[in-house]
């Protein structure tokens, strides 16, 4: 069912601005090269803003799918 | 007029709805993640303002009104603001524009701050503002595009036609946000875009106000007290409480048709407490100071008003601090 094999995933729907931003960094620190990072957000926002940072970083954006009315999952690959 | 509020009010929120125009990411995101897309959204903004605020005043049509000067209230009252803008998830306009949005902490920290405000204009809080105005500094405007008695600006600190500062710092600043790097952002609606738009409404918001008795242009703490001496004392709402109301109809109509609009919610029942303890801070501090990021910032700033250039470096080093401390590892 799952898309890619999720290593972590963390849910910030609903959090204030930059709690999205701030935890996405946080996760990405810990991981390890090549795992995924599973990102699911609500505000449209974060859906333009997280995917240009983590490029910044390094890291790849492998998807952000539509998961409901302003829901996404943004997948990130860890370099 | 002040039903003029609800028009422009309605207009700015669509800005700052398909913008993100939020001044809390804007001063943060240049700091925590070397992020300068909202950061020079604003100060493009600031820069065209210059002139088009001062053109209408040119042409007759309103008296520009800089804020008065005090350093005590607007370093503290501003520093706290930045502080509390952290600590609520989002500036003056952002908490406001954000209830629109369905962002439940947002309409708590819009609340608290209007009740911050109040207390610090007549509430527990109005003693250190009766005690700081004792400290208020204002000067004769030395030109006719100016109020007779105005905080001091540039333009009377030097004596010199209030069009070279003016023009000297739309210069620096369009050099500034048009020549160096910004970061990337995917959106339809950018930066350039958003600050046209808002040097544009920015004059017509003041030429509107001004007819309503408010001389002032867009602004964000007094709508908020305005909307609650509505609520509470039953006095008529003026032209800025007509542009809060506006700006969250209007943030609800973008957000709508762009299918953004969301009742949002955190996991953790302890931001609402953030965001309440935030939004008094902001609207105590804002009240203070004599301005919000709107009112400083974004209008106070183009008047090149030394009260508000004062106001606006110290809620960007409040914004920072807290930011550094809640968010930098």
């Amino acid at each position: 069912m799952a898309k890619y094999d999720v290593t972590k995933s963390i849910d910030v729907r609903g959090e204030v601005c930059p709690v999205p931003d701030v935890e996405t960094k946080r996760a990405l620190k810990k991981m390890k090269a090549g795992e995924i990072l599973e990102v699911w957000i609500d505000y449209a926002m974060s859906k333009e803003r997280i995917p240009e940072a983590v490029k910044n970083l390094g890291h790849e954006v492998l998807e952000i799918e539509e998961t409901g009315t302003s829901e996404w999952k943004i997948y990130i690959k860890v370099k | 007029m002040a039903w003029t509020g609800l028009l422009i009010g309605v207009i700015f929120g669509i800005i700052l709805q398909r913008g993100r125009v939020c001044f809390n990411s804007a001063f943060r995101d240049i700091l925590l993640f070397k992020d300068n897309y909202l950061w020079k959204l604003g100060f493009l903004a600031v820069g065209l303002q210059a002139i088009t605020v001062l053109f209408v005043a040119q042409m007759g049509w309103i008296r520009i009104a800089p804020p008065t000067l005090n350093f005590f209230s607007n370093i503290v009252g501003a520093y706290i603001f930045g502080l509390g803008m952290v600590l609520a998830g989002g500036c003056a306009s952002g908490v406001t524009y954000r209830a629109g949005e369905g962002m439940t902490t947002a309409m708590f920290g819009a609340v608290f701050y209007g009740l911050g405000a109040l207390a610090m204009r007549s509430g527990i809080f109005s003693g250190i503002r009766t005690w700081a105005a004792g400290f208020n500094i204002t000067v004769a405007g030395n030109s006719p595009v100016y109020f007779d008695k105005v905080g001091p600006t540039l333009a009377t600190i030097f004596n010199i036609n209030p069009w070279i500062p003016a023009v000297i710092v739309a210069v620096l600043l369009l050099w500034y946000t048009l020549g160096t790097k910004t970061t990337d952002r995917p959106t339809k609606f950018n930066w350039k875009v958003a600050a046209i738009a808002l040097a544009i409404l920015s004059p017509i918001a003041w030429i509107t106000s001004v007819a309503a008795g408010r001389n002032y242009g867009l602004g964000i703490t007094g709508g908020w007290i305005s909307i609650f001496d509505t609520f509470i004392s039953n006095q008529p709402l003026r032209w800025d409480g007509y542009e809060i109301i506006g700006i969250i109809i209007g943030a609800l109509i973008a957000s709508l048709l762009a299918k953004e609009f969301k009742l949002r919610m955190p996991k953790n029942p302890k931001t609402y407490l953030q965001v309440m303890v935030g939004g008094i801070m902001m609207g105590a501090g804002a009240n203070l100071a004599g301005g919000c990021n709107i009112g400083h910032f974004l209008t106070g700033l183009p008047t090149l008003a030394i009260s508000s250039i004062v106001a606006s470096i110290f809620l960007i080093l409040g914004n920072w601090t807290m930011a550094y401390i809640l968010y930098r590892k």
